[in-house]
Order: structure tokens, then C-alpha cells, then sequence
């Protein structure tokens, strides 16, 4: 489709992703700025709640440490689907959205 | 997409996949898939077509086909040199199907994946109205060359069609363009009647910035051959319906043609 933003190449890197875009510009966005910004509809409702100073870490959570991707797929022609280290998957990430989460570097 | 589901293959042996799709009921979405399917059969494609509705399923009144038993016909069913799939294959038509969303688009996965479609050159498939998980599985989990809108010529019908295109281009599916159908009707005096109005079908396709693919115009033979058994395109191919459809599948090939939908690069993680 002529005149979209979409990702030529994500390569991991450090802590995060590097994205080079279509229209030459290059992003990084770390994984917990990610996982931070999951769109699945259970993390929106969890980031719309108060805070809740008790929740107790699940063990799965506490295992898995700092956020990292297992797995990232296509979804489609306009999204990727990220599977992260505690077992969480149902975030589907809009190619705008990831643009949108990224930082531009030289 | 659940977890789990499959990730987005081609189909094994088709080339193009096209969605024939609406925002709104009753329009025409699957007279339109029906005999858009069989204009391109008749310029010598190998065509298949896929009723995606899972509630309330056409293909089988529009092909003159019932029910028939999975363990001793398979499938896809051939009638009119398609190959054809639908819910109404299996369901008793006056029996309901009464499903929740996630078995909808299982159901439509399955379609997809299972059936032996191929070798085809195009793939027709009939959506039903909306933008809900029928469509949402499809964008996600099949390569799909483009959707084309059916829309009618009144407001009412715009504003549904409006919201499918956005979704279309939403998740970045090509719109192959809008096909305005019921525009008018020719009376015994030669006379056009533009009984729902006139020029939606354009100003939505100007608004929206997907080419506009005609006019279909109204004719009550249409939906006799529709519920006969034998669309109008077949029974009729020298009538102005069928002429405009015959036009309609030439465009649509050769937009096909230029227009695939970009696969997205995977990620070196």
C-alpha cells in the first residue's frame, strides 16, 4: 500500500529493538516500554485500575525477571504479536503503535 | 488472534484471496461474491468461493446445494465450476447456529486451513456483515489480496460500509474498491430510476481513496436466479446485471494483479 509506514527490518538489540522503517528512519524502544504498553484488552483494564501497593508477584513473574521476548510474530499485514518470557502473549502490537513506542536514533 | 492460533500462511496452491466484504446486511455481499465468483470462472479462472457466514450462510440456496455428510463428501462441493465451502454444507438450514465468537472464527480458520483449495487463481470470500471476529480472523490469519465493499446507494448504507473500509485499511488489508450494488433500475419505458439514490457508492470511494468498480444495476431476475440455484451471470451472461458483473471481474483481476498485500519482515531476535 503506497505512502504506509511498515518496518523493513526489527533486529533485537540490548534491551530493546531497533526498527528500520520504510521511509528511512530508524527507532529503539526497550522491551519494558513494550510490555509496559501491552494492548491486550486485560493489561489496558490493569493499567486503568489505581495502583495496588499489595499485589503480590506471581511466580511466574518473579522467574521470568526483567521483561524479554520468547517470540515475535507477524500478524497479519499491520501488527506483531509478541510472546514475553512470563507467558503473557495476547498483545497484539499495530505496526503504528510500535512507531508510536520508538524512539528515533541516528 | 488467540494464542495458539495458527500465523499467516499462504493457502497452499491459491493465488489470490479476496474478501468480498460490507459494513451493513442486506446490500448484496453475497449475490455479489456469487456471481463475482462466477464472471471470473467464465473468463477461465479457477475460482473457488468460501462463505465466511457463519450464521446465516448463501452459498448453498444461491448454488442449489443442502446439507451433505462430511464423512462421505468431501469437501469443497463443485457446482458451476466452483469450488465451494460453506456452513450451510453441514447445518441443517433450519436449525441455528448458536456460537460465541471464538467458535466463529475456529469455523472460519478451518475453512481456510483444512479445505483443499487449491490450485485456484482466486479465492472469493463472502463476510458477513460487520466488522467482528469473522473478519478480524481473516485479516489476521489469511493473505489476503484485497477486500472489495458492496455498498447500496443510501446513507444508511455508507455509513456501514464506511466503517468496513477503515477497518480494511486499519489492518492493511488493500481495499480493491467499491462496488455500489441497487443503483438503479431500467423500466419498461427505458427510463432510469434511481430508487435509493444516486452516486453514494462514488462519493464513498472518492472520500475514502479506493477506486469506485460500477454499478450493478437492479433486476428482479436477479435474486430468482439467486434463490434458484443459478446466479444471474450463468443463467443470464447477455443481461446488463451480468455485463456489469463480467466488467467488475475484469477490474477486479487486474488490480489483483498489482495490488498484493505487503507481508510484514520477521524479527531477529
Amino acid at each position: 500500500m503506497p505512502g504506509v509506514v511498515r518496518p523493513v527490518s526489527l533486529k533485537r538489540e540490548g534491551d530493546g529493538l531497533k526498527i528500520e522503517w520504510n521511509d528511512g528512519v530508524t527507532t529503539f524502544t526497550t522491551w519494558r516500554q513494550l510490555r509496559a504498553n501491552c494492548p491486550c484488552a486485560s493489561c489496558i483494564e490493569d493499567r486503568a485500575k489505581p495502583p495496588d501497593p499489595f499485589r503480590v508477584l506471581t511466580p511466574q513473574e518473579v522467574a521470568a525477571g526483567a521483561p524479554e521476548p520468547v517470540q515475535m510474530k507477524p500478524v497479519g499485514f499491520y501488527a506483531y504479536q509478541i510472546t514475553w518470557n512470563d507467558g503473557h502473549s495476547t498483545g497484539i502490537y499495530p505496526v503504528d503503535k510500535l512507531r508510536q513506542l520508538s524512539k528515533e536514533i541516528q | 488472534m488467540n494464542p495458539g492460533q495458527p500465523p499467516k500462511q499462504p493457502i497452499p496452491g491459491v493465488k489470490h484471496v479476496i474478501a468480498v466484504a460490507s459494513g451493513k446486511g442486506g446490500v448484496g455481499k453475497s449475490t455479489v461474491a456469487a456471481n463475482l465468483a462466477l464472471a471470473l470462472r467464465m473468463t477461465g479462472q479457477a475460482v473457488g468461493l468460501m462463505d465466511a457466514d457463519i450464521y446465516g450462510p448463501s452459498v448453498p440456496i444461491m448454488f442449489g446445494l443442502g446439507t451433505v455428510d462430511p464423512q462421505t463428501t468431501p469437501f469443497p462441493l463443485h457446482k458451476h465450476g466452483l469450488r465451494l465451502m460453506s456452513m450451510g454444507f453441514m447445518v441443517d438450514p433450519n436449525q441455528a447456529v448458536i456460537w460465541r465468537g471464538p467458535k466463529v472464527a475456529q469455523a472460519v480458520q478451518a475453512f481456510l486451513n483444512q479445505i483443499p483449495w487449491g490450485p485456484l487463481d482466486y479465492l472469493i470470500i463472502d463476510l458477513p456483515p460487520g466488522t467482528g471476529d469473522a473478519q478480524l480472523t481473516l485479516s489476521q490469519s489469511a493473505p489476503l489480496t484485497g477486500a472489495v465493499i458492496v455498498t447500496t446507494p443510501q446513507d444508511v448504507s455508507l455509513i456501514d460500509a464506511r466503517k468496513g473500509v477503515r477497518m480494511f485499511q486499519e489492518v492493511r488489508v488493500p481495499v480493491l474498491g467499491v462496488i455500489e450494488n441497487m443503483s438503479y433500475f431500467v423500466g419498461d419505458d427505458g427510463k432510469r430510476y434511481d430508487i435509493f439514490g444516486a452516486g453514494g457508492g462514488q462519493k464513498l470511494a472518492a472520500e475514502v481513496g479506493v477506486p469506485f468498480l460500477g454499478e450493478l444495476p437492479i433486476d428482479p431476475r436477479v435474486a430468482q436466479c439467486g434463490d434458484s440455484g443459478e446466479p444471474i451471470v450463468r443463467k443470464y451472461p447477455d443481461s446488463p446485471v451480468a455485463q456489469a458483473y463480467l466488467a467488475l471481474a475484469s477490474t477486479v483481476m487486474a488490480t489483483a494483479g498489482q495490488s498484493p498485500g505487503e507481508a510484514l519482515p520477521e524479527v531477529q531476535l
